[in-house]
């Protein structure tokens, strides 16, 4: 049998058979997961490789799967992030109900996103899309927290994504009678200039969706935040970096070779001016969850800007960024997870200091931060210097500016995330938390280790991506192993850097140690501080935590009084005015509806003359 | 290996210029401000006195791992910085002129802003672990601050780099060699867009909110003292340097040989010092307004400039 079907039947088997198997008996279940979660990978790893293809004909249509260089970078995200969550979800969400239903909704996801990447027609692209969009659905309402709020929002995204994303496909297959891929990109330039035009916004809208650029993301940070974090962490991870798949494939493969092309550089706007509004709101949030959820909009706008622009150097700067994105939001939720689990809350104004009682989830959570700031020497830096040069490179200064606006505010947040979670006050009522078990813990040090790693040699998925960018009409890409160029030639050395920075580091770290070493005293409790003179009692609460950025928020304050949400809102009040008014002529009171038919009869005899003309 | 001996020895050379630059110049910088306010003041070598009494200190307090290890993010953020940026141009013929390079070509602008950050970061969670409300404030404080004074630095260097076609520093060097005069009357506005941002990052009033002794004790660096503060205060020695010679290197046509980079860097160090000594303090929303009016205007016409 052809390895992608038995791949895809390892996962949809994998999916209904947990649910069955957590139906009879609890370890029966956790133990399909764990075989899904490990045979997965191992199999994808071993036996599935690019090239591969498998068509069949299914209800009158041709379809096909097969995974080029280009989707294959992104499966390899996915197969690698998913397995870790799923092998971290069997600690996360022990003891919890309706496994069953989480599970399958999970790995069935998980089939939905490696379909999406394996199709090469258009029509099992959509049902493969729809697929995972209905099982992440389905995650998003599990915890039956703000569903008609979140849920229904998410919901009404996705069905516009899906509607328009199925319309231009429907367009195109009635100009070209053909729903592979590949027959689109060639007879692309026959259609008029109309359609193109209307299928090219049509399909970018459906992917544009679910990588959440604006105006298309407010479902997004209340999406993220209400699925259980161990999917969140595929979620922002992974699933959304479909969306920004799709986006590469439109903007850079079906339509490269027309005019639509040019729109890539609005979009790139869009998605710098994500970056910053969302940037700007996860500076100001509480919970860290959520934090997290408005920074993986803005981190998303970042890798739209990537791919928007179009250049060779930042296309590659987006997909990089697409993988570590997904390395280091996948780890941040499973830190946030991680202490929601232990803690029973991930609000930041009540609880702090945790680096004691949780120090490899800190750890964690510092190695993701790093990357996420884009502070050198972790992987994160790579990308956001290639997205920065690319910009540069090819003279669009003040997206740069934007960009940069949205990555120094990110210092903000990202310590507002460290701080407020695992440092500043060790209160008593925390004091009894202990570490996350080590099934939670050991992926996110994975996820963390493979982040030091791209710090110094991001040539590892260097390779891979440029094998993709070829896919996308960019010949050729030269990537070296930790040396990065921009298109002037400038460069940076990324060993020279690690290796002088460590060695400082160690070096100090010696020095620091020895150094009046007998009168270092460290046994202190947070209270034992500096408070000129005064004496803090155990309960006096010295927390900073509340209105963290007050003097921030001050200066925001004319620009952070709009929110697009509030449109949508208005928007939807609206309907809701509409459908009011519909119900009063749709009371269900079967006297009114013959009523209805009688006036109507009435109406038709007197007025039968002048329609009917008899 | 000799090569690599030779390296490491310029390397070992380059810091210790920069350590004894930077702690001559805070030095002097308290003089100059005790003169304004007519004082007689402490002598130019006090920071160095000041830095081996609390090397020498026998008790040291940390309050755990990350506060033990913050002074190690400063200092590796501040050496590696000052290996690579260049601290004398190329174009100089006197006999120490080899020791200098060090990694100067290795890495460029953006690499450096990036790389600038790291010390601020481990100093803030340094801070944070030791549970003091007051170091807290100030991480917020500084990090806003930051916020304002990067955007107009930044859009002067971006102008700069698109100006002339190059990221790297090396390369506005040259740039500047090739035409014949200073940045900074080729490019005017970008010069005053970073000339107003860099009281910012030296954090001498108006812009000093961030460690308002008297309000925050300190702020961040409130409980680090001993050895802790002694390497804080090397470090950020070294750092007042590689921030001095990065002006100096990109607007100021950088030096031929080190008595001019004294005295270019001395002149432009005074700058935030002299306004310091004459000024009250913004708060930190007021700092950030600031910077986001005339230097962000400023930044604004520098890249207009620079696109012509």
């Amino acid at each position: 049998m052809n390895s992608l079907i038995i791949l895809l039947f390892i996962l949809g088997g994998g999916a209904l058979l947990s649910y069955f198997a957590f139906l009879s008996k609890h370890a029966f279940g956790q133990a399909v997961v764990w075989l899904v979660a490990i045979a997965s990978p191992v199999y994808f790893f071993t036996q599935v490789a690019v090239g591969e293809s498998f068509s069949f004909s299914l209800g009158g249509f041709e379809l096909a799967l097969g995974f080029n260089h280009y989707s294959w970078v992104f499966a390899l995200l996915i197969m690698v992030l998913s397995p870790l969550s799923l092998i971290y979800s069997t600690g996360y969400m022990k003891s919890r109900l309706r496994l069953g239903t989480f599970y399958f909704s999970f790995i069935f996801s998980i089939f939905g996103m490696m379909g999406i990447l394996m199709s090469r027609d258009l029509v099992s692209l959509f049902i493969f899309w729809e697929i995972m969009t209905w099982a992440s659905y389905l995650l998003v309402i599990y915890r039956g927290k703000d569903v008609e709020h979140t849920g229904i929002k998410y919901m009404i995204f996705s069905a516009v994504g899906a509607y328009s994303m199925f319309m231009a496909i429907v367009i195109l297959n009635r100009e070209m009678h053909s729903f592979d891929i590949a027959t689109v990109i060639q007879n692309f330039g026959n259609m008029n200039a109309a359609d193109q035009w209307l299928t090219g916004i049509l399909l970018l809208i459906g992917f544009a969706v679910k990588s959440a650029v604006m105006p298309l993301h407010v479902w997004a940070p209340g999406a993220y935040t209400n699925t259980p974090t161990s999917f969140t962490a595929v979620f922002s991870g992974g699933l959304s970096k479909m969306g920004v798949y799709g986006i590469g494939l439109v903007l850079l493969n079906l339509y490269s070779h027309s005019d639509f092309s040019q729109v890539g550089i609005y979009l790139a706007w869009l998605g710098a001016i994500t970056a910053v509004m969302a940037t700007f709101r996860a500076v100001f949030q509480n919970d860290a969850k959520k934090l997290l959820a408005y920074s993986s909009v803005a981190q998303l706008g970042y890798i739209v800007a990537g791919i928007g622009l179009g250049t060779e150097l930042s296309v590659f700067a987006g997909i990089y960024l697409a993988i570590l994105h997904g390395a280091f939001k996948g780890t941040l939720f499973m830190a946030v997870g991680a202490v929601e689990r232990q803690a029973g809350t991930t609000d930041m104004t009540k609880i702090s200091g945790l680096i004691k009682n949780m120090p490899w989830t800190f750890f964690a959570a510092l190695v993701a931060i790093i990357a996420l700031a884009g502070i050198p020497p972790v992987g994160g830096f790579v990308g956001k210097w290639m997205l920065y040069e690319a910009a540069i490179n090819s003279e669009h200064m003040f997206l740069v500016i934007l960009i940069f606006i949205s990555s120094t505010a990110a210092f903000l947040y990202s310590f507002r995330f460290l701080f407020g979670l695992f440092l500043g006050q060790q209160e008593e009522e925390t004091a009894h938390i202990k570490e996350a078990p080590a099934v939670m813990v050991v992926p996110m040090i994975l996820l963390s280790l493979f982040l030091v790693l791209m710090g110094t040699f991001p040539g590892i998925i260097f390779k891979p991506i440029a094998a993709g960018m070829a896919e996308l009409g960019f010949q050729g890409v030269p990537w070296h192993m930790s040396v990065l160029y921009n298109m002037w030639g400038d460069s940076v050395n990324l060993t020279y850097v690690s290796i002088t920075f460590g060695t400082v580091f160690l070096l100090g770290l010696v020095y620091i140690t020895l150094i009046a070493r007998k009168g270092t005293k460290h046994k202190l409790s947070t209270k034992d501080i500096h408070t000129a003179g005064e004496i803090p009692k155990p309960e006096d609460n010295l927390n900073y935590s509340l209105d963290f950025y007050k003097p921030f928020e001050r200066v925001l304050s004319p620009l952070l009084k709009h929110k697009l949400d509030v449109y949508y809102n208005e928007f939807g009040k609206g309907l809701e005015a509409l459908f009011n008014f519909m119900r009063r002529i749709y009371t269900g009171n079967g006297q009114t509806y013959a009523l209805y038919v009688v006036v109507f009869l009435v109406a038709l005899i007197l007025l039968s003359g002048r329609i009917f003309g008899i | 290996m000799d090569d690599i001996l030779i390296k490491i020895l310029g390397a070992i050379a380059t810091v210790i210029l920069a350590f004894t630059v930077g702690m001559t110049y805070g030095g002097l910088s308290r003089k100059v401000i005790a003169r304004i306010q007519n004082r007689i003041g402490p002598p130019w070598y006090q920071n160095f006195i000041d830095n081996a009494k609390l090397l020498f200190k026998v008790s040291n307090i940390n309050h755990g791992f990350m506060q033990h290890v913050a002074p190690l993010w400063l200092i590796g953020m501040s050496v590696t910085t000052v290996l690579f940026i260049p601290v004398l141009n190329t174009g100089g013929d006197s006999w120490y002129n080899s020791w200098f390079p060090n990694l100067n070509f290795h890495g460029d602008l953006i690499f450096l802003l990036y790389l600038m950050v790291i010390g601020s970061l481990g100093m803030a969670l340094g801070a944070g672990q030791t549970g003091n409300p007051n170091s807290a404030i100030g991480v917020s404080r500084g990090l806003t601050q930051m916020v304002g004074f990067e955007v107009p630095w930044v859009m002067a260097l971006v102008a700069l780099m698109i100006q002339y076609k190059t990221t790297s520093i090396t390369g506005l060097m040259a740039a500047a060699e090739q035409q014949g005069t200073w940045l900074a009357f080729s490019s005017p506005f970008a010069t005053l867009a970073a000339l107003l941002a860099m009281p910012g990052m030296f954090r001498y009033s108006p812009f000093d909110i961030v460690g308002a002794p008297a309000e925050l004790a300190s702020g961040p660096v409130s409980e680090f003292g001993g050895k802790y503060l002694s390497t804080m205060m090397t470090s950020g020695s070294i750092f007042a340097f590689v921030k001095l010679t990065l002006y100096v290197d990109i607007f100021f046509g950088g030096a031929n040989n080190l008595v001019e980079l004294v005295i270019k860097t001395f002149i432009l160090y005074m700058y935030p010092v002299l306004w310091g000594a004459v000024s009250p303090r913004f708060r930190t929303e007021q700092a950030v307004r600031f910077f986001w009016g005339w230097p962000v205007l400023f930044g604004i016409i520098a890249l207009i400039q620079a696109s012509l």
